[in-house]
């Protein structure tokens, strides 16, 4: 508010125009170095941002529009739109592909985030030889996901593992067969494995944020006479939501840009029926050697992430005011 | 003073690459951790009889051997020397990115005890060799004698017909099956060679450039593998089954034929006592044929190769007689030098079913099109996506074989263009 009658002055005091007029380049050049200083020491930090980052990010969105082939990358050129009236009007694969994607993202996410949270309330209370098991519970983590890919697959496989045995004598299966061959069950494989490899995550986050929680707020719970479920329901979860809705996005962006677990144990199959975005994307440009079109899919990918970040954003926001 | 400092700097670099020249570089891209060994055994040899020369090896595992090398050459880290399997052979090649090694081999002497296929096969574009092959993946049916003892069978398969029927009689036997069916990764051999059977020809192109795949008889032999599939004579999960599913269901006992490549053999004999089983040559079209596909895969020398003539020494050293016929028993391939086969190893009982393909008119090893630069996408990506959408049967063998025609009409019309 108070830089407005200054910015009139000189109009209604005529006379006093030079002199205002030095004072206030003096002012600004001063204003304007105070504002710019920050980023002056900033820019180390974020040039090297935008030399990792905004420059592959905009590299590869002109290759979305470039026919660019792998051992002869710009003998094709530009190619316009033509990457993306191909992929939304003539390609099944895409679609298939669209859809698994969702069903795998959110699949995983909710088992991992149901056992997860289950797996930190239990570590949050004492026991005898917690600490032991608290760095047995997180191995999972560690695992590198070819591994634990390559485990799960022949675990499923009825020749060499036990599952599919197991599942048939619960009666879940008709015989026992391996479900990564069956089209309609196959996307459980890699969920299991995705599952079993990320609820330490979760657990890991959230049972730093239920360490977080005041013990008086659960004994005033208990002096009201709440039960366990009204404590858990009115205390535990309004203090960890944020924890909630932020390893919730980002283990969303992770999972459905996650395809290692996918190619290793059915790489994308049978007939596309774990084929994700991502998976499709390698598949596109490392067999196809098509990267124009790859890149196209994979710039389809992060707009529809973009899009549920904002969503996401914008709900806890509302969240929060109503809140 | 300025002059003399540059003179030196560059006598410096002039003498440091003269020191480093001698370095060869190698890429490996099918690995294991013994067969990279045996590779620096034979390497060892060839540095022990080039004082000054040092190879060095890089090891790529094959599941991501090709965007591996591929990124490697993209991105101008260029080896000098490697193993180029018959897929990639068109592509680089086609592409400029390696030597013509026909002149150095005009020089060799080792090239006249070369098979007429191992010469053949080098070549992708005419007149011109760009790989010297290092021996020959065949497939050939191996089949479990216990298990066809069980089901009142005392002999292998002759014709398709007895494939088949064959097949439902040991499928009739609780949880055992008649074929270990490969539906996953490396499927498109097994969709080939039923189709060509049928057909009763070698051939993939008519006159007029359009592939053979959707003639009526190729799509029956599609059709063939589509009702073993779905009348459950191979195990039901063998539609996403690759190498190593169908090798474990075959020494398991889950399924009693195979076809395989020699150097399943291998893998095989650990597990399975020898008097077990037996490899018999692969069934019989209708027409009285038979085309079991021929792989390879060999040495090439990139165009960047600072020194051609020593990297070619190297090939030549890996292709010579002693090394190669050690190699070809190690690696378990059929050996490309005249005459290797009368050694002892291959001569034995379990190798007579390749040699009778080799040997007898009625089997004619058929090489797939790997010549055309788009056949990769078709092995390892479309060939196996619509193959399993047929053995699942949510399209038609006739649709799926349309689509395989097509795409490799077009690739074969490019190439011909191109010629």
């Amino acid at each position: 508010m108070g830089r407005l009658p200054l910015r009139r002055l000189p109009e209604v005091a005529g006379g006093t125009i030079a002199a205002v007029s030095g004072a206030r380049a003096a002012r600004r050049s001063g204003r304007l170095s105070v504002v710019l200083e920050p980023w002056i020491y900033l820019s180390p930090a974020l040039v090297l941002l935008a030399l990792v980052m905004f420059v592959p990010l905009i590299v590869g969105f002109t290759y979305a529009f470039q026919d660019i082939r792998l051992l002869q990358p710009f003998a094709g050129g530009w190619v316009g739109t033509a990457h993306f009236e191909t992929l939304l009007f003539r390609d099944r694969i895409f679609r298939t592909a669209l859809v698994n994607t969702a069903w795998w993202t959110f699949g995983s996410v909710a088992l991992q985030f149901v056992f997860g949270l289950g797996l930190a309330l239990l570590l949050n209370r004492p026991f005898l030889g917690k600490r032991f098991v608290q760095a047995v519970v997180f191995l999972p983590w560690a695992v590198p996901t070819f591994l634990s890919g390559l485990t799960f697959a022949w675990l499923l496989n009825p020749v060499i593992g036990p599952f599919p045995h197991w599942l048939f004598a619960l009666g879940i299966l008709e015989e026992p067969y391996s479900i990564l061959g069956n089209p309609s069950l196959a996307m459980w494989g890699p969920i299991i494995a995705n599952v079993w490899f990320g609820i330490p995550f979760f657990a890991i986050t959230l049972l730093a944020a239920l360490q977080a929680i005041p013990g008086e707020m659960y004994e005033s719970a208990a002096i009201d006479g709440a039960t366990p479920w009204q404590a858990f329901v009115n205390v535990t979860l309004p203090y960890i939501a944020p924890m909630i809705a932020i390893t919730v996005l980002l283990r969303t962006i992770w999972i459905s840009n996650f395809a290692d677990l996918i190619i290793v144990m059915t790489n994308g199959g049978p007939a596309n029926a774990t084929q994700i975005l991502p998976s499709y994307i390698f598949t596109t440009a490392y067999r196809r050697l098509d990267f124009g079109y790859a890149s196209a899919v994979a710039m389809v990918l992060l707009l529809l992430l973009v899009l549920y970040a904002v969503l996401l954003h914008r709900l806890r926001k509302t969240f929060r005011s109503t809140a | 003073m300025r002059k003399t400092l540059l003179t030196a700097a560059v006598a410096l670099c002039a003498g440091s690459a003269a020191a480093t020249a001698q370095t060869i570089s190698l890429v490996e891209v099918i690995t294991s951790p013994p067969r990279t060994e045996h590779l620096r055994a034979m390497v060892a040899e060839f540095e022990a009889a080039n004082p000054g020369v040092t190879v060095e090896i890089t090891s790529l595992p094959w599941g991501q051997a090709f965007e591996r090398l591929a990124t490697m050459v993209q991105g101008g880290n260029i080896p000098d020397v490697v193993e180029m399997p018959d897929r990639w052979l068109a592509l680089y090649a086609n592409n400029g990115a390696l030597v013509d090694l026909t002149p150095h081999m005009e020089q060799w002497e080792g090239t006249a005890e070369l098979t007429d296929a191992t010469k053949e096969f080098g070549s992708v574009i005419p007149g011109q060799t760009h790989m010297i092959p290092y021996g020959f993946y065949l497939r050939a049916m191996f089949w479990n004698k216990k298990l066809f003892e069980e089901a009142g069978l005392d002999r292998a398969p002759e014709t398709m017909q007895e494939f088949y029927d064959y097949s439902a009689q040991i499928a009739e036997l609780d949880g055992k099956y008649g074929y270990c069916l490969r539906g996953g990764p490396g499927a498109t051999n097994g969709y080939i060679m039923m189709m060509l059977n049928f057909l009763g020809e070698n051939r993939y192109f008519n006159e007029d450039g359009t592939s053979t795949l959707d003639d009526p008889a190729a799509i029956e032999g599609l059709q063939f593998i589509v009702d073993m599939y779905q009348n459950g004579l191979v195990p039901r999960d063998s539609v996403s089954w690759g190498f190593n599913e169908i090798v474990a269901g075959f020494y398991s006992g889950t399924c009693a034929m195979l076809d395989q490549d020699p150097d399943a053999l291998i893998a095989i004999k650990e597990r399975m006592p020898e008097d077990d089983f037996a490899v018999a040559p692969m069934p019989l079209g209708p027409g009285g044929k038979s085309f079991p596909t021929i792989g390879y895969a060999g040495w090439s020398i990139f165009e960047a190769a600072e020194d051609k003539d020593l990297a070619f020494d190297l090939v030549a050293h890996l292709s010579s007689r002693e090394m190669n016929l050690e190699w070809s028993k190690f690696v378990g391939v059929i050996p490309i030098h005249v005459g290797a086969e009368q050694d002892p190893f291959f001569t034995g009982p379990n190798f007579e079913g390749w040699f009778t393909q080799l040997n007898d008119d009625r089997w004619e090893p058929t090489s797939m099109p790997t010549f055309l630069e788009e056949f990769g996408y078709f092995a390892d990506v479309m060939s196996i996506q619509s193959g399993q959408e047929a053995l699942l049967g949510q399209r038609s063998a006739e649709e799926v074989a349309g689509e395989w025609a097509a795409y490799l009409s077009d690739a074969y019309q490019k190439w011909q263009a191109a010629q």
